[in-house]
């Protein structure tokens, strides 16, 4: 292909060339658009799930280790592009569906076992427009090389003459397939407990509730039932309760160091100075309280009371809690400093629900239930911004067509730019160590009552 | 009868704008009851009529939770498929806001509180809020939808452009208030 793009230096000067490379280049696109579009419809059509996100991870690791050990691409297309488009139309033109060609990816020899590894990637990523970036980069990545040695005059040969060539061009290619495994966003969330969730983590220990069961606590792989529901962990400390007689406990010995009753006692929350909890009142509104641990019988207020359902759970580091607040006009997370009884908005939105936060130095983890998807964030305490997605569902609702029966579709308006595949399972509480966050999903139950489950999804 | 009918709805159809059908409401109402005649006119009506029955103009949805434009008496959005409520996320909701399943029973976390609301925006407020304009609701027209009257409202501005992009039209907006998007509220009187 470098011999044909310079062909046209020779036809036309400079400017044949620039026209050939640009015709080339948006060939690659076009192809790469098309195919790496489709596998991104493909993959929100059948949703096909973490499963195979795992197993299509799982074969792009091994296309890595077979492109940096050199072993031969297996399968391979035994095609090439037609040697006499060239000759039978316009060298742009033919440049143009050369690219086109060459941008699928599977139409002639494939170089790099990397490149088959893509395909399932992008099915598994089920995302049109993360996959379209894909594509763009794939074509981008195959373009580079020939307008490379086509501005530096060389000859194809480089690459397909002589093995450190192509040897260089597979390296790099497993070396940026590696480095989008390490750092996409597209991540594999692991399951920890079924039914259970509300977690709390600190170091590498977990806890968690199981519905009708009481609270267990994960460590160094072994799960151990806790004298009671709702269990935190925080600084050197464990919490649970029994109706409403909170414990505090040495985390590493599970010894009781506190004992406390609070009426009405819900979720609980600890650090090494504070311990923070929802109780429900008396008129069935509920309140985010906290007292000191050295001084149980001076109670902070957190919160005002909220009818039940609207307060989140609370979480603490060290003296500040942070909770959420949500309302039918928006929809709110908190912090509330217990040493100087500030608290600060740190993020809010009139059109979207933002859902139990955790705080670990200065990123939060939280929950962002969209429109079009659902998804577990970690950014900035600080700032309103977005942050990292670490693990994402589908939207909640679908969405009709935009038109009734029998009418056109000229100035529908729909939310989501393609069809979303609504689920019924929910993401809810959260909960993050130095490596890992984890996130409760509720998926629906009998009665309108939802079942927790709790996944771990490394940082 | 049939013949006469398709005059008297050819008649109805092409001599209205819809000003002068607003101005006509009335008699519309009137003739609800007398049925035959006027729903001829208006099946020719929906025939004409762009991506929903009534909206003869090619001014695009308002965005709403769940795509076509549907609200209720207040502007909020309406599930358009059943007239459920819905909130910003689509979810059908009870009266509080709180999500309902498909059986109208208010979602429950393990612990056997109701799953919190999600913000719910009134349609042409939302649209406002997205694009960058005050929001107004100005006037609004008639027609039979599914055996029902139906509402068509503008969601009005000061906006030179409207939501497909090019230029807004005055419609029913006013002190030189153009539209931006429509919506449409499905009453229970039936036509």
């Amino acid at each position: 292909m470098v011999g044909t793009v310079s062909a046209a230096r020779e036809l036309g000067g400079r400017k044949a060339l620039v026209a050939a490379a640009a015709a080339y280049a948006a060939g690659l696109g076009l192809g790469a658009v098309l195919v790496f579009g489709a596998l991104g419809a493909i993959g929100v059509a059948l949703n096909p799930g973490h499963v195979f996100l795992v197993a299509a991870a799982v074969l792009a690791a091994a296309a890595v280790i077979s492109d940096l050990a050199g072993l031969r691409v297996r399968p391979q297309v035994h095609l090439q592009v037609p040697e006499p488009w060239r000759r039978s139309m316009p060298l742009p033109r033919a440049l143009f569906l050369y690219g086109v060609l060459l941008g699928t990816g599977v139409s002639t020899f494939v170089p790099a076992a990397a490149g088959w590894a893509l395909l399932p990637l992008s099915v598994g990523l089920a995302s049109v427009p993360a996959v379209i970036m894909v594509g763009l980069s794939f074509a981008a990545g195959r373009a580079l090389p020939v307008l490379l040695l086509v501005a530096r005059g060389g000859d194809e040969g480089a690459l397909a003459e002589r093995p450190e060539g192509l040897r260089a061009l597979r390296v790099l290619a497993a070396a940026s397939l590696a480095l989008t495994l390490v750092a996409g966003t597209a991540r594999a969330a692991t399951p920890v407990a079924s039914p259970g969730g509300d977690p709390s983590a600190a170091g590498g220990d977990v806890v968690w509730q199981q519905p009708g069961v009481g609270g267990f606590l994960l460590r160094d792989g072994v799960k151990t039932q806790l004298p009671g529901t709702d269990p935190a962990l925080g600084g050197p400390y464990v919490t649970w309760r029994s109706g409403d007689a909170v414990t505090v406990a040495d985390a590493a010995t599970l010894t009781p160091s506190l004992q406390v009753m609070v009426p009405g006692v819900e979720k609980l929350a600890v650090s090494d100075q504070w311990l923070a909890y929802r109780v429900r009142l008396a008129d069935g509104s509920e309140q985010l309280r906290a007292f000191a641990l050295a001084d149980p019988t001076v109670t902070a207020v957190v919160s005002r009371a909220q009818p039940a359902g609207r307060l989140g759970r609370p979480s603490l580091t060290g003296e500040v809690v942070v909770y959420h607040l949500a309302s039918t006009t928006r929809s709110r997370l908190f912090s509330f400093d217990l040493s100087t009884g500030k608290r600060r908005l740190l993020r809010s939105s009139r059109r979207v629900l933002l859902l139990n936060p955790a705080r670990i130095g200065g990123r939060l983890l939280y929950v962002r239930e969209g429109r079009c998807s659902q998804q577990l964030r970690l950014g900035p305490v600080d700032a309103n911004g977005g942050g990292r997605v670490l693990y994402q569902l589908p939207a909640l609702a679908g969405q009709d067509l935009g038109h009734e029966p029998g009418h056109t579709t000229q100035g529908e308006h729909l939310p989501c730019a393609h069809h979303p595949k609504p689920t019924s399972r929910m993401l809810w509480t959260t909960a993050i160590s130095g490596t890992t966050a984890y996130v409760t999903v509720l998926r629906p139950g009998s009665g309108g009552q939802m079942t927790p489950s709790l996944l771990s999804i490394a940082r | 009868m049939q013949a006469g009918q398709s005059v008297f709805s050819d008649a109805v159809t092409e001599a209205s704008s819809r000003r002068g059908f607003l101005a006509r409401a009335g008699k519309l109402l009137l003739a609800v009851g007398s049925g035959g005649i006027v729903a001829g006119a208006l099946r020719t009506q929906a025939a004409q009529a762009h991506h929903f029955c009534g909206h003869t103009y090619t001014t695009g949805s308002c965005p709403h939770p769940t795509g076509l434009p549907r609200v209720d008496r207040r502007g909020f959005p309406l599930r358009a498929a059943d007239g459920k409520p819905v909130d910003d996320l689509g979810r059908p909701i009870d009266k509080a806001g709180r999500p309902v399943d498909a059986q109208g029973r208010l979602l429950r976390d393990p612990d056997g509180n109701p799953l919190p609301p999600a913000p719910r925006t009134r349609v042409c407020q939302g649209a406002a809020k997205t694009y960058g304009f005050r929001a107004y609701l100005d006037g609004s027209w008639y027609r039979c939808c599914g055996g029902h009257v139906r509402r068509l409202v503008d969601c009005c501005g000061y906006v030179s452009t409207r939501i497909n992009g090019d230029a807004a039209l005055t419609g029913y907006c006013y002190h030189g208030r153009h539209v931006f998007c429509v919506m449409y509220y499905d009453s229970k009187i039936k036509c």
